[in-house]
């Protein structure tokens, strides 16, 4: 059980306290509800370009690093196609460094030139690195528009197209900051082993003061039904063909996604699951396959990945992975198998409550799903998951119309 | 309140370092039990003297992967069953001084897991199909990795940083592909069978449970105290692996050092993180956060059981890698030739001090933290040597470790791209 206070500043910045008196430390961790999803067709890249520039110095601060160096902190961001989130490790003793840093940067950058434009370079450099310097690297670019047709998780995080982010302006990042980064649109969750007398009196001197901006209307349009099996192949200079199958599911507040998760560990996370035994261990077919969901807020993909073995064609692996499926569908788990997946549930979820920035950035995500009470209550929902639940699931997502296959064959 | 005014910091206070209790299975191989633990969760760690070193680099490391692959009573798929209905999680991890099996799980199931993780590693008979599975597995990936530029630029570093010595070897599709079953019943018998050399515990058991620990993993036991090679000498001088379709090129640069026992350890240590081993450090404020040729560029100092060594890594824009080693050796030039000013110096103490409560946090932050000077035969005390070095050193003696040990003409510098 986590335990934690929440309240609402007068400008909307929402606030969670959660006190750990075994660390140390604190965390600080700050959600904005910004992510991919919410950036134009032509300016894709640009919330995780921002979060880049969140480091480039604020209203106040030159240099936003080296203050929390000297404090003894540390700090680090992520950006998704749902969300911005941003964090400060540091000694609780200097906890106000911390609110001073982030409290800044919420009431206005610096906007450099050459923040900008270094940045832009980095953030090339990582396109590079991670996208197109890797193996397989440029597959989330490729099969993103392939699964989704209207709705703008069909462009990943760092852009559709290197060009975007090299013609970015500094106009962007002015409108970006204004839209988007304001108390109204911010959760903060302080962690760890602050002063509980007078830590809501610091969260005020700090954030009372800005401006509380209004919290920007989503509409993103709906990804319509898919009615059809889609399929794209490519060819890239790699050894090994692989495969990768997403099946349209559920949002992140259905139960559907839990079963999903469930779901997809039971078939392939790990050497015991089902498609690792019957395609890898019996059938010989693949060298490696996996299932995992992207967990998305909005309605997400449920994945089957993997790589043939030498002298495999993909419509022999097709043929048996559909056979697989059906059998799912037909059987579901044994009681077994649902029980052990709780088991391990339950062992990650203690695992996890041991580390501080975790628990803060899951109660945030917790209270932008509509209640941070959420991350106390998962464990139940899980473990109300039966069979019945997996063999409806099942039928309504794996199916071939639901589907959308990539392929990426090997050079000859 | 003025925004432009820092709020007053605070130097953090005295970390209590806490070491774990010592119980030893025989005269040699120790259990070390960190019982203080305010939850439910429990881990062990079993090492046995069964790395790199110890054989072929492609016959070891496939035993490890195939570790529990199945006895004669027992298949693979019913061993990792049995696991998941305790609801435990494993890892096993290779080096060239060992290998490591980690068992994580709620402290009411561990005893029973290890159980099952013991009897399926003393049992392992390497079933063929097995076998054939995880060797097919292997070669794919091993092609796969050969078109990542930071895989080929860390095989040729490996080749120059222990140049004419056994942990120089690094695998071929060929050496993969020549790997016989029977070795690997050989390797398990002379490495696992009575290669058991350390136990650590962290978790609330009871002493009952840790007896029982004790007692299935007794016979394992490693005959003789460990050995390890010191003698290592990188050999310096440039290597470039072209590959033509990269867009980037990686870069590693490196030296052999030595162990935490050695005298200049904690000033290199120091040093170290000026040079790359922070976000603020000099490789990334200029190289990064200055000319933006990369996404991300550090340093690391790392040890092996008799030696240790210096790497710097990063993987730069194709069209800047003359740029960046350029501005590499530029920075260590710097640092033998110019006094680090006090402010630096100052920040580089408090973010030091700041990351030595973070890396305390907690009993499993404790026991990392013991077992990482406990393979040296020191004592926890270290790191309050550490801390008070931290305070005490100043720029003349970032100079003068600097002088020792960052000559360009010392360093092995690859690059693959």
């Amino acid at each position: 059980m986590i335990e934690f206070e929440r309240y609402t500043l007068k400008n909307g910045l929402k606030v969670l306290l959660h006190h750990d008196k075994t660390t140390p430390m604190v965390v600080v961790n700050t959600l904005y509800d910004v992510g991919a999803r919410d950036e134009l067709e032509d300016k894709t890249g640009f919330a995780h370009l921002f979060e880049h520039l969140m480091f480039g110095g604020s209203l106040h601060v030159k240099d936003f690093d080296q203050e929390l160096q000297k404090a003894g902190g540390e700090s680090n961001a992520f950006t998704s196609n749902d969300i911005t989130n941003y964090y400060e490790i540091i000694p609780a003793i200097n906890i106000e460094t911390a609110l001073w840093l982030e409290s800044d940067r919420m009431l206005s950058l610096a906007f450099t030139d050459k923040s900008l434009e270094v940045q832009r370079s980095v953030v090339i450099e990582e396109f590079k690195q991670r996208y197109l310097n890797q193996p397989y690297g440029d597959v989330w670019l490729e099969l993103r528009p392939l699964a989704y047709l209207k709705h703008p998780y069909r462009w990943a995080t760092i852009g559709k197209d290197i060009s975007h982010i090299e013609e970015a302006e500094m106009s962007d990042v002015k409108k970006f900051f204004k839209k988007f980064y304001c108390p109204s649109n911010a959760i903060l969750c302080v962690s760890g082993n602050f002063d509980s007398g007078t830590i809501k009196d610091l969260i005020e001197k700090y954030y009372g003061t800005i401006p509380g901006g209004k919290k920007p209307a989503r509409l993103l349009p709906m990804e319509p039904t898919q009615e059809e099996f889609r399929e794209k192949s490519i060819q890239r200079d790699v050894s090994a063909d692989a495969f990768y199958y997403a099946f349209h599911m559920s949002e992140r507040k259905n139960i559907g996604y839990y079963i999903a998760d469930l779901l997809s560990d039971a078939i392939g996370k790990d050497q015991s699951s089902l498609l690792n035994i019957a395609l890898k261990k019996e059938q010989t077919l693949v060298s490696e396959i996996n299932a995992f969901i992207t967990g998305s807020l909005d309605h997400g993909l449920f994945l089957i990945t993997g790589k043939l073995l030498e002298g495999v064609d993909f419509a022999t692996l097709d043929n048996a992975l559909w056979r697989e499926l059906e059998k799912i569908k037909v059987e579901g788990f044994t009681d077994r198998k649902l029980n052990s997946l709780k088991n391990k549930l339950s062992t990650a979820k203690a695992f996890q409550e041991q580390g501080l920035l975790n628990k803060s950035i899951s109660l945030c995500m917790f209270e932008l799903l509509g209640d941070a009470n959420g991350i106390n209550e998962e464990i139940q929902i899980y473990n109300g998951i039966e069979n019945t639940d997996v063999l409806n699931f099942a039928n309504s997502i794996l199916k071939r119309e639901n589907c959308s296959l990539l392929k990426i064959n090997k050079t000859k | 309140m003025n925004r432009k005014n820092a709020p007053k910091t605070h130097k953090t206070g005295a970390i209590s370092f806490v070491s774990p209790e010592k119980i030893p299975l025989n005269e040699s191989v120790p259990l070390y039990w960190m019982s203080d633990i305010a939850n439910e969760t429990s881990r062990i760690d079993i090492y046995f003297d069964a790395g790199l070193r110890k054989g072929k680099n492609s016959i070891a490391s496939t035993t490890s992967s195939l570790l529990l692959s199945g006895t004669s009573l027992k298949s693979s798929t019913e061993i990792h069953n049995q696991l998941n209905d305790l609801g435990a999680f494993f890892d096993i991890g290779l080096s060239h001084e060992g290998v490591m099996v980690s068992l994580f799980a709620l402290k009411r199931n561990i005893s029973e897991a290890y159980e099952v993780l013991l009897d399926a590693i003393i049992n392992a008979r390497f079933p063929e199909s097995e076998f054939q599975e995880v060797k097919a597995e292997k070669i794919q990936k091993f092609k796969i990795n050969m078109n990542r530029v930071g895989v080929l630029a860390q095989r040729a570093f490996q080749k120059q940083l222990y140049y004419g010595t056994k942990y120089a070897e690094v695998s071929n599709e060929i050496d993969l592909q020549k790997v016989e079953r029977k070795e690997l019943l050989k390797f398990h018998e002379e490495n696992y069978i009575c290669g058991l050399f350390k136990i650590a515990v962290v978790g609330a058991l009871a002493e009952g449970q840790i007896q029982h620990i004790i007692n299935i993993s007794k016979g394992l036991c490693i005959k003789n105290p460990l050995e390890f090679k010191s003698d290592f000498c990188n050999k310096p001088g440039a290597i470039h692996i072209e590959k033509n379709d990269a867009v980037q090129t990686a870069i590693r640069i490196g030296k052999t050092l030595f162990n935490k026992t050695n005298k200049d350890f904690l000033d290199m240590s120091i040093l170290n993180t000026i040079l790359g081993d922070y976000f603020g450090s000099r490789l990334m404020k200029n190289i990064r956060e200055d000319k933006g040729y990369t996404y991300g560029i550090g340093s690391i100092i790392s040890e092996s059981g008799g030696s240790g060594y210096l790497l710097v890594g990063s993987e730069v824009g194709k069209e800047h890698l003359q740029a960046a080693l350029d501005e590499v050796k530029k920075e260590m030039f710097r640092l033998c030739n110019e006094k680090i000013k006090k402010k630096e110096l100052d920040l580089v103490k408090n973010h030091l001090l700041g990351q030595m409560l973070k890396i305390s946090d907690g009993p499993y932050a404790m026991m990392d933290l013991f077992l990482s000077v406990e393979s040296y035969g020191m004592s926890s005390d270290f790191y309050n040597l550490y801390i008070q070095r931290i305070h005490d050193i100043d720029a003349s003696a970032i100079l003068r470790i600097a002088n020792a040990h960052l000559n360009w003409s010392d360093m092995s510098v690859i690059s693959a791209g």
